[in-house]
């Protein structure tokens, strides 16, 4: 892996890692999810210090350079965060489901009790 | 039997009045759940006394009737019939589809091609391909998949209001038939819309259905 490639990913790891718990400190992210992009930027981190970890990985894959092993990895992580994603707005929009009912229900009831007294 | 008419209601505010009137000369209670509409619908509901859900937010035609389904569930009903607040679906056929809940089936359908012949247009050739879906699934053959005037007996009624991923009909039938639970069909007639304008007139939407439709058939719906 070149250096050059080893700095920038390098930097970018530190700059997310800052980025993200800056958000988080500033109230503007729940930490149960910023441990994620923390945890994300980790690996980057740790990859780039260490880089032999990916040149034995590409060798063991078979892929010719060790940057296409690092997109073949983000591009996995981005899958998965976006499963895991799509996941959570499915589930979300059954409990919005759920909510929607009981503010209908609940409203009709508070109207009919206004109605008889 | 306890019985509860859910009409799902979306900018109906020139069909409901009429619907109203002849939903009046049966013996059940009907439950009108606005979902949202952008008309007078909300005013209409409340100046005709009618008993209705505004939902706060818009659901979509499937959401809306799970919400009936969660009202029939909340206050104990027995059996609960979907029929549209367009006034496609003819009242005169909730009697002959009820009948069928009470001989002790689950999901009874009201088909509009069960005696009568499928014609063949883009449509229905969509739903000879659900029907095809159905029939390697399950080995069961139904006439009429996509139909929204069902009626569902009491354990239905509890899975449907809290499933969900029961969405379209064709989905429902699906599990139903899979499931193992007694499903029928029941001769009906269907008008045209008497106003307003369908959602699969849009072929975007038509395509985006059948898709979702498909695959649910095929993969979700064990």
């Amino acid at each position: 892996m070149s250096i050059k490639l080893q700095l920038a990913l390098l930097l970018a790891s530190l700059l997310t890692t800052v980025f993200v718990t800056f958000c988080v400190v500033r109230f503007k992210m729940n930490v149960k999810y910023g441990i994620v992009w923390i945890l994300w930027a980790l690996i980057i981190l740790f990859l780039s210090i260490f880089p032999f970890i990916l040149i034995g990985f590409s060798d063991l894959l078979g892929v010719q350079t060790a940057s296409n092993t690092v997109f073949l990895i983000t591009i996995f992580l981005a899958y998965a965060l976006s499963f895991y994603l799509f996941m959570k707005i499915s589930k979300q929009n059954d409990e919005i489901k759920n909510l929607t009912y009981e503010v209908a229900k609940l409203s009709k009831e508070i109207k009919e009790k206004n109605r008889n007294e | 039997m306890k019985t509860l008419i859910i009409v799902p209601a979306y900018n109906e505010e020139k069909n409901i009045p009429k619907l109203v009137e002849s939903l009046n000369n049966y013996p059940y209670d009907f439950l009108i759940v606005n979902d949202c509409s952008t008309d007078n619908t909300k005013a209409l509901l409340v100046e005709m006394k009618l008993n209705h859900l505004n939902l706060p937010n818009n659901m979509g035609l499937a959401g809306v009737t799970q919400m009936g389904f969660k009202y029939a569930y909340d206050y104990g009903y027995n059996a609960a019939i979907v029929l549209d607040g367009d006034g496609q679906h003819k009242p005169e056929y909730i009697e002959p589809v009820l009948a069928k809940i009470e001989e002790g089936y689950d999901y009874v359908v009201g088909s509009r091609f069960k005696e009568k012949k499928q014609p063949w247009n883009l449509r229905m050739v969509g739903s000879r391909l659900i029907q095809s879906l159905i029939r390697i699934k399950t080995g069961t053959k139904v006439t009429d998949p996509t139909s929204g005037m069902r009626a569902v007996g009491n354990e239905l009624i509890s899975e449907f209001a809290r499933s969900m991923n029961f969405v379209a009909e064709p989905d429902a039938l699906t599990y139903a038939l899979h499931a193992g639970f007694k499903v029928t069909e029941v001769q009906v007639e269907m008008d045209d819309r008497n106003d307003g304008s369908s959602f699969f007139s849009n072929p975007f939407n038509s395509m985006r259905f059948m898709i979702n439709v498909c695959m649910s058939i095929l993969f979700i719906q064990w």
